[in-house]
């Protein structure tokens, strides 16, 4: 290794992360928490842990205390006193082949494991460490030196989920907040897989100031993503059916910083017409003030109608950067909605989780001038395990992360349809000629193509 | 990074988009002309249009549109784009970094593959470079972030700090340097209170085995950081887990993703195989039908020669065959004659089905018309496109976790990390007593 010199660009470094940055654990933070088997458990810290525990049952109960301050990302051992053991990173071990093969290994059952289920809860009560009853378990296993180094390595493992009282702590992150939400309730996301959740967020363009129009029938996924990927430099609008401020249980999960999410701003969909004169309650008393209680309660309810009429306001005022939609209503009606609002180059993106939704969208968005190569995509995604001599595909993997639909929205120009008017007068002219001769169709390129569609838009 | 204005002004980088196949970037400076297969396009017309305008062109004989560059359009528009493929790499591997605004990254060797097809390639409008990676890493890190860059190659490196500085992205900061020899020169400076390290390494070098034991060095130790390989080969992988593994990295996962594009297509409906019956039914009557009318008409073609004939004949003899009997051909036609009149079809039923079929005489339509017709009846299918990638590259991941050297302890214990067998209690003797002598031999001793 080199020594380490100072380059020129450390002029530019970043101030020291203050030590509350997001990857230590707070109090009243949200946790994914691996265990064992494998599974990934959502808890939250209280506010004040204090002597408080969770408790992951049969791999044991932690205080809550000996989290806070901790990084994210580490593996413990709980304690009897419910404390925890950091445990050190495991290093892949490359296995001997031993020559062993299965020929010899009869199964029978019971016989090859004399150890019963009650006496392994016996020495799991005794206060037994989870190697020890493991070690035991293989003493007394019949066959166990029969048995392969990789079959041998694969029975360890399988105790291991069963005994071991390790939980290892996840960062909530985007990445694996949608891959435990996909693996949980992948319904409530509308089968939405994580790789699909990056593309869509690279292919809306997210980025930090700029302003985005977000439809959410995921549980507030794509309006998290949205979020995530501003930073707290710009808007979010998201336009809803409900008349109170949504709620979103995934939001709160990234455990991000609350200038983050004052960014997220809302309307519901009948102030998305710009006719809708919205019922209010009245914003001064039919005389005097009864009160300066009343008066504060006018106040108040004068504030957050002027704040709402703003936010219309900037909505009309057009000019979003993107559109992005994941919603349980039929798209093209949403996108078309919409459009007036956005920017020109301004990006669409739609999920759907069926492939036909997308597919009549699209068909519906090609022949309008406003939307420029809307095309359908679909994620493919495989795992691999990586284990020295053992490296292959996972033998599960999900069949579909669902589809995306993306389109730039532009603006036709009226001089450039006239161009193509003369283009197709033109095209007309050497077409007659062209018969007489009975030759075919000529290079027009995408000219010809563009023809057509506008042949179609201004029929339809 | 790119403008973020309304309209087009001079010295911006702007995408022209031809077709979904065809766009290149522009620098649009004033009193040059953009020249193509679709036309001539002054620059001076394009400063002031707002982003996303179709422009025509000088003569109007044909349009772009001009675009505000976005990463994606960047990558697409590159000479020799290895295109969306790319997408789907870089989605992943930017989520799963957990890349975000203020982020912190290192990237190496992201420019090797695109420039080598680049270098001596006529390029006159804009880039030179690529950096596909670098500009979607820009856009998401934002300005309070730092994407540290290295590329070994000086020419490459020229190029990209060129083209960097262009689209405004100040939060690269680029080093000419070869990481796999002489490392990243970045640490986790946490001391001095300032840290250049970085919570996040990304390489796409040809031995990202050589470079991972330097990329430790560079990153973040308060905290769980993340490295991502990208490399073509299995070997590749194999030899960078090994590293990875050897420099304590944990949690190696292996992905591997693609795009799958599908296409549109309107797709007539589909004739349902009892339509197929009866037309083939009235094809036979048709046919039948057909048949009949050529004997008949060949009858009548006989009958007059006959006639002729017999006029002759009967002039010449008196005696001829019983007319009541007839020829055998004369027998045959009146057996026919009876079983097609005993069928329900009639000619005229025959001649009229099959023209209420959904085409009408094609004469009276123009071919618009015919055309939105089909489309009133068919129904927008999907299918995957027919030829799309099957590989880019493999994605290896592995995290550093943050340890106090030596100190795994967190809170009080009061247990030791494996109980030794001396702290059994009596349950646990009889449990043992009950285990074979020989396996418990080999179980205390072992």
């Amino acid at each position: 290794m080199s020594a380490i010199t100072t380059p020129e660009h450390l002029e530019n470094v970043e101030p020291l992360q203050s030590p509350l940055g997001r990857h230590i654990i707070q109090p009243g933070a949200h946790l994914l928490i691996r265990l064992p088997s494998k599974e990934v458990r959502q808890v939250r810290l209280d506010k004040e842990p204090g002597e408080k525990t969770i408790n992951f049952g049969k791999f044991g109960s932690l205080k809550q205390k000996y989290l806070v301050g901790q990084p994210f990302g580490l593996t413990y051992e709980i304690q009897q006193d419910k404390s925890l053991l950091v445990q050190p990173p495991q290093r892949l071990e490359e296995l001997e082949d031993t020559g062993a093969t299965n020929e010899q290994i009869v199964d029978r059952g019971e016989f090859v494991q004399p150890l019963t289920a009650a006496e392994i809860e016996l020495l799991k009560k005794s206060g037994l460490h989870a190697s020890e009853i493991i070690k035991r378990q293989i003493e007394t296993h019949v066959n166990y030196e029969l048995k392969t180094e990789y079959s041998k390595d694969k029975y360890r493992k399988r105790k291991e989920a069963k005994f071991a009282k390790q939980i290892t702590v996840l960062q909530p992150s985007l990445f694996n907040v949608a891959s435990y939400l996909f693996d949980k309730d992948p319904v409530k996301i509308q089968y939405l897989r994580v790789d699909t959740l990056g593309q869509i967020a690279n292919l809306a363009n997210l980025r930090p100031g700029g302003k985005f129009i977000v439809i959410d029938s995921i549980g507030g996924l794509l309006v998290a993503t949205a979020l995530e990927r501003l930073g707290g430099e710009g808007t979010v609008l998201y336009i809803t059916e409900a008349d109170s401020p949504p709620q979103f249980p995934i939001i709160d999960l990234l455990n991000m910083p609350e200038e983050h999410t004052t960014i997220l701003k809302y309307l519901d969909w009948a102030s998305v017409d710009e006719e809708h004169d919205p019922i209010r309650a009245p914003i001064e008393p039919e005389g005097e003030y009864r009160s300066e209680g009343q008066k504060g309660r006018y106040e108040k309810r004068r504030q957050i109608i002027e704040a709402y009429e703003r936010l219309r306001e900037e909505l009309f005022a057009g000019e979003w950067d993107g559109l992005l939609i994941a919603s349980q209503y039929e798209p093209f009606s949403i996108v078309q909605c919409l459009t007036p609002y956005l920017a020109g180059s301004a990006s669409i993106t739609v999920y759907s989780q069926y492939l036909p939704i997308l597919t009549e969208l699209q068909s519906k968005m090609r022949p309008l001038p406003a939307y420029l190569n809307p095309s359908i995509t679909e994620a493919w995604l495989r795992q691999y395990q990586v284990l020295p001599g053992r490296t292959h595909p996972l033998m599960n993997m999900t069949g579909s992360g669902g589809y995306i639909l993306h389109a730039t929205h532009v603006y036709d120009d009226k001089k450039a349809l006239s161009a193509l008017a003369g283009f197709r007068q033109r095209l007309k002219q050497r077409r007659r000629a062209k018969e007489g001769a009975g030759s075919s169709e000529g290079d027009q390129g995408h000219m010809q193509e563009d023809v057509d569609m506008e042949d179609t838009n201004s029929t339809s | 990074m790119w403008s973020t204005a309304r309209t087009v002004g001079e010295g911006d980088v702007v995408i022209v988009w031809m077709t979904r196949e065809n766009m290149v970037p522009l620098r649009i400076t004033a009193g040059q002309e953009l020249n193509n297969k679709f036309g001539v396009f002054k620059h001076s017309d394009i400063i002031g249009l707002p982003y996303g305008t179709k422009v025509p062109s000088h003569s109007g004989r044909g349009f772009v549109y001009i675009l505000r560059p976005t990463p994606e359009l960047w990558t697409l528009s590159l000479p020799h784009r290895t295109q969306i493929l790319y997408l789907a790499d870089i989605a992943f591997i930017v989520n799963s970094l957990d890349i975000r605004p203020g982020s912190s990254v290192i990237e190496a060797g992201p420019y090797a593959r695109f420039l080598d097809q680049l270098l001596g390639y006529t390029f006159p409008l804009a880039g030179t470079g690529s950096g596909s990676f670098s500009h979607s890493v820009a856009r998401t890190i934002g300005n309070t972030g730092h994407l540290y860059s290295f590329e070994f190659h000086q020419e490459r490196a020229a190029k990209a700090r060129d083209e960097f500085a262009r689209h405004g992205m100040t939060m690269v900061h680029l080093e000419h340097r070869n990481v796999c020899q002489q490392g990243f020169a970045l640490c986790d400076a946490v001391d001095s209170g300032r840290s250049s390290s970085s919570s996040v390494v990304f390489l796409d070098l040809p031995a990202p085995w050589d470079a991972v034991p330097h990329a430790k060095i560079a990153m973040k130790k308060d905290r769980a950081t993340r490295i991502c390989c990208f490399s073509p080969c299995m070997e590749q992988v194999l030899r960078t887990v090994t590293a990875l593994n050897q420099c304590g990295f944990t949690d190696l996962t292996m992905y591997e993703t693609l795009l799958r594009p599908h296409d549109v297509h309107h797709v007539p409906k589909l004739v349902s195989i009892d339509t197929i019956i009866e037309q083939v039914k009235l094809h036979e009557i048709k046919k039948e039908q057909r048949r009949l009318e050529q004997v008949a008409a060949s009858d009548r073609k006989r009958n007059s020669r006959k006639r002729k004939r017999q006029e002759d004949n009967d002039i010449a003899e008196e005696d001829g065959p019983d007319p009541d009997l007839g020829t055998g051909d004369q027998k045959r036609r009146r057996d026919v004659d009876a079983s097609s009149l005993s069928t329900p079809l009639t000619v005229a039923q025959v001649q009229v089905e099959p023209n209420t079929g959904p085409e009408p005489t094609s004469s009276l339509k123009t071919r618009k018309e015919s055309r939105l017709a089909a489309l009133a009846t068919s129904t927008p299918m999907s299918k995957p496109m027919p030829e799309v990638r099957g590989h880019t590259s493999y994605l290896t991941f592995a995290t550093l976790l943050p340890l106090a050297d030596g100190n795994f302890q967190v809170g009080s214990s009061m247990v030791a990390n494996v109980p030794s067998v001396d702290a059994t209690s009596t349950t646990l003797d009889r449990l043992i007593a009950t285990i074979p002598e020989e396996n418990l031999e080999r179980a205390l001793t072992g």
